[in-house]
């Protein structure tokens, strides 16, 4: 779900490289408010190799499979560090593996990217109530995992169908839109369930995992 | 886990021994001009300059064929699609499917453009170690913790990627199927994650406590790091005079794919 280089215009790959710089400094900003924000360097760059390294893993769906994106469960454990994290992965990609592009980092970061940031409030919500269950922190992180997926999917669709060099007519457009809609609503239950059971997994072998950075 | 930009980084050419920062602000000046490209006579000027840059780096033909093997899905699908589902002047008609010129041009536009500039991405990356790469953003002003993460995260690349590599053999071992989809394979697929997770995060704490052994965060940003030659900035002169040319062409050629037809 990354956009190669060539399809879109300069003005929206310059405009995503301006909103990536401008979300970057926000969020160092943010990290940078730790007490000790060095002491987080190594948690973040190592989750950002695990991150990229997990989403290599693909699962059968029948009759393809596909690979988890996991934007929402790094909104959700590392916080504001998401959004450097997910710049990196994407870089690492696209020099790596061609995936994505150069010109579209600053895009593919705001897709992939702010949808993250938005899932680690979501996932702060648990903590609502004074009452903490696994049940909850599933729920919670379905919602984040899910939710995340859909805004980046939303953002995608609605980058590339207003940026192709080529009038379409409404009609296609609506059932472009429509069909990667029905294509991408199993993956967001996917991702939203996996995230879920990561969430119960991680509560109950390293807890400090879910509130550390 | 195949990681093989900067195999060939090695090699002597005078873009490999071009200075990376220079280097990085020429690519980037490179592929957001071509990036900017709409006319079909400057698209051929761009093939034209993409082919020299390649020919110049001294890479062999077969690494960048293996990036261009199996272009982007999203690509591939656009276009292909494009000339049927957009456009109106009709130049051919196959079987139910009617062929617009104006679908076909924006396909061709999207096409070469993807491959110029994955090319010259590829080419101007692939001349340089990419740990040079990300020592040389550190130069050019990237905020130091973006460079520790990036630094960090390329140094586990590969070790994760083995960890991953053998969890998953130790699970077929056991029996999983991996190519098969049931509802219980969704939280083995998820524990195997979060495995790999908590693995990472608790390297992390014996890494942090090696780094501060080691004086980590004593030191500011490196100086001395790259030396500028002349060459260095001739070249980057030459890359900027291109990308301009390229650009005021297609500006006054009319910024428009079908410029030519009309």
């Amino acid at each position: 779900m990354h956009i190669p280089d060539g399809i879109l215009p300069i003005g929206v790959t310059a405009a995503g490289y301006a909103a990536t710089a401008a979300v970057t400094w926000y969020s160092l900003h943010k990290v940078k408010q730790k007490e000790d924000p060095r002491q987080d360097i190594p948690k973040a760059s190592l989750m950002t190799a695990a991150f990229f390294v997990v989403s290599l893993i693909h699962i059968p769906i029948p009759p393809t499979s596909v690979h988890l994106v996991l934007n929402g469960l790094m909104g959700a454990l590392l916080g504001y560090y998401a959004f450097p994290a997910i710049l990196i992965g994407l870089f690492f990609q696209a020099v790596m593996f061609g995936h994505g592009g150069l010109t579209t980092l600053g895009v593919n970061a705001i897709i992939m990217g702010l949808p993250a940031i938005i899932a680690a409030y979501i996932f702060r919500l648990r903590k609502i109530g004074n009452k903490e269950s696994p049940r909850k922190d599933g729920v919670f992180g379905f919602l984040a995992g899910f939710v995340a997926l859909g805004l980046s999917v939303a953002m995608f669709v609605a980058i590339l169908l207003t940026s192709l060099p080529a009038d379409l007519n409404a009609a296609v457009e609506q059932t472009a839109i429509f069909a990667l809609a029905i294509a991408h609503l199993p993956l967001m239950l996917i991702e939203g369930v996996i995230t879920a059971f990561l969430v119960i997994f991680l509560r109950r072998v390293r807890p400090a995992m879910l509130s550390s950075l | 886990m195949k990681l093989g930009i900067d195999e060939y980084a090695s090699l002597n050419s005078p873009l490999h021994r071009w200075d990376a920062r220079y280097k990085l602000v020429g690519l980037i000046i490179l592929v957001f001009a071509f990036s900017f490209l709409r006319d079909l006579r400057m698209l051929l000027a761009m093939v034209l300059v993409t082919a020299a840059i390649y020919i110049v780096s001294g890479l062999p033909a077969r690494f960048i064929l293996r990036w261009l093997r199996f272009p982007s899905f999203i690509i591939l699908v656009i276009v292909l699609t494009l000339p049927f589902l957009s456009g109106e002047t009709v130049i051919a008609n196959l079987g139910p499917l009617a062929l617009h010129q104006e679908g076909l041009l924006a396909a061709l536009l999207i096409a070469v453009r993807f491959v110029c500039i994955v090319t010259v991405g590829i080419t101007l990356l692939g001349t340089t170690p990419l740990l040079n790469s990300i020592k040389a953003m550190r130069a050019l002003g990237l905020p130091l913790i973006m460079v520790d993460m990036a630094l960090l995260a390329f140094r586990y690349l590969h070790e994760l990627g083995q960890d991953l590599g053998r969890m998953l053999t130790s699970m077929r071992l056991r029996g999983f199927r991996q190519h098969s989809f049931s509802p219980a394979g969704l939280k083995t697929f998820a524990w195997l994650s979060g495995s790999l997770l908590v693995r990472s995060y608790e390297r992390s704490e014996w890494v942090y406590k090696a780094m501060i052994l080691r004086g980590y965060g004593q030191s500011s940003r490196p100086q001395g790091e790259f030396k500028t030659h002349p060459a260095d900035v001739f070249i980057l002169v030459a890359v900027a005079l291109t990308a301009a040319a390229l650009v005021a062409g297609d500006i006054l050629l009319g910024h428009n794919i079908a410029a030519i037809l009309q």
